[in-house]
């Protein structure tokens, strides 16, 4: 986990870097005075690694997916609440002899 | 509602706390969640944390939600007098609560003091009319003296202010069932479908009224019903897909004499019947040609 939490971290210095020299690549297109079509291509490749290496820590760092299908082997519902609102007491437990000697020590 | 996980979690540290094994605050918290029933359990592990001093030092506040929980289950055991020293130690700690003065409302109920018990909750009733939990337990006291009537009456009061209560829905639906009056237990399965439409116990009970109410509608919206719950189930719930072999052999059983439009696809059967198969050929091999012989004698029937 330590691991893609740094390959993660390397990810944003590395965009963080490619942002910083498509401003500079900017202000050098400003003093020559040409248009700006696009960042160069080393930038456009740092940009991909770094996508690459911020996709991976992403999916990675966070663990284990849970399922999201209601219907899949551990999200279906077996079973619903009993509903403990309405319980009532007088059911056939009551004249089974209560083997436990129980007390509350208070 | 009790997911497979949740199920299966529950199973294996209700099997960890009995065999001594620890964890039976998880244990606690987890049937408190779920909202199960597992009176003897809790009765047992919860008054052990309880009376262990160091433990129940270790839970902080919490150990109040504790002593209600089981106080609540000593009242299911009949262990009435755990019941009153945990009541009287709550009061203790909370002189004006409602909320132990319901448990004290509960007591007398278990005791079997109905007439006192509908006095308590008709005075909790006069200070805050509106509270759910006092209304329902009115309907409780009334279904455990055997009042059927009287309890559909007060649950039929209480929905029409609450109607979003989806455990008022399902008990009314019960008692109707109980009492053999289908028409009105599918209204009250339908306003819960309505309510939650990927629980799919809800589409299989419904399914279940509609077939035992019978007719050829009734017949095919059941079969919908319970196509809809394998579906939401994945596959894994055998009730509906019996429901789905029986519906298909009935409804052939009713159109025996008519002429056959026959736009209900046998798949759907086949099918069913094939899931059912491999069902029973991984949990119980030694049932399979009970099943068999049971599923032919449907399709030759119908």
């Amino acid at each position: 986990m330590r691991f893609g939490f740094a390959i993660g971290l390397f990810g944003v210095v590395i965009l963080s870097h490619a942002a910083y020299s498509t401003v500079q690549y900017r202000g050098l297109l400003k003093i020559m005075e040409e248009e700006f079509s696009g960042p160069p291509l080393n930038v456009v490749a740092e940009l991909l690694v770094g996508l690459v290496l911020c996709t991976w820590a992403a999916l990675t760092v966070p663990g284990k997916f849970l399922s999201i299908h209601p219907d899949s082997e551990e999200n279906r519902i077996v079973s619903l609440p009993d509903n403990m609102d309405f319980m009532i007491f007088n059911h056939r437990g009551r004249v089974l002899p209560s083997q436990l000697d129980l007390k509350l020590k208070h | 509602m009790v997911t497979k996980s949740e199920e299966d979690q529950l199973n294996r540290l209700e099997s960890q706390v009995d065999n001594g094994g620890g964890g039976e605050w998880e244990y606690l918290c987890l049937v408190r969640k779920l909202k199960v029933r597992r009176p003897d359990k809790v009765l047992k592990h919860g008054l052990a944390i309880l009376n262990d001093f160091k433990k129940r030092s270790a839970l902080g506040t919490e150990d109040w939600t504790l002593c209600e929980q089981v106080a609540i289950a000593a009242m299911d055991c009949q262990c009435l007098d755990v019941a009153k020293d945990c009541i009287k130690v709550l009061r203790k700690r909370f002189p004006d609560s409602k909320r132990v003065g319901r448990l004290e409302g509960m007591l007398l109920e278990a005791k079997g003091l109905w007439a006192e018990a509908e006095k308590a909750y008709s005075s909790f009733l006069e200070d805050n009319p509106f509270d759910q939990v006092i209304h329902k337990r009115r309907v409780a006291v009334a279904k455990a003296q055997g009042n059927i009537s009287t309890a559909i009456e007060c649950l039929n009061k209480y929905l029409d202010t609450f109607m979003a209560d989806n455990d008022a829905w399902r008990e009314l639906a019960e008692i109707y069932v109980s009492l053999q009056m289908y028409k009105q237990a599918a209204f009250c399965y339908e306003e819960l479908i309505l309510s939650q439409p990927t629980n799919p116990l809800y589409h299989i009970a419904y399914a279940d009224v509609l077939y035992t109410n019978g007719g050829i509608e009734n017949l095919q919206a059941a079969k919908k019903y319970y196509a809809s719950a394998i579906n939401l189930t994945g596959g894994k719930n055998q009730r509906a897909l019996f429901g789905v072999c029986l519906c298909t052999s009935a409804i052939g059983q009713l159109s025996k004499g008519r002429n056959k439009d026959d736009k209900e696809s046998p798949e759907l059967q086949a099918l069913a019947v094939a899931a059912l198969e491999k069902d029973y050929k991984q949990g119980a091999p030694d049932k399979l040609p009970l099943l068999t012989s049971t599923l032919k004698s449907l399709r030759v029937s119908s």
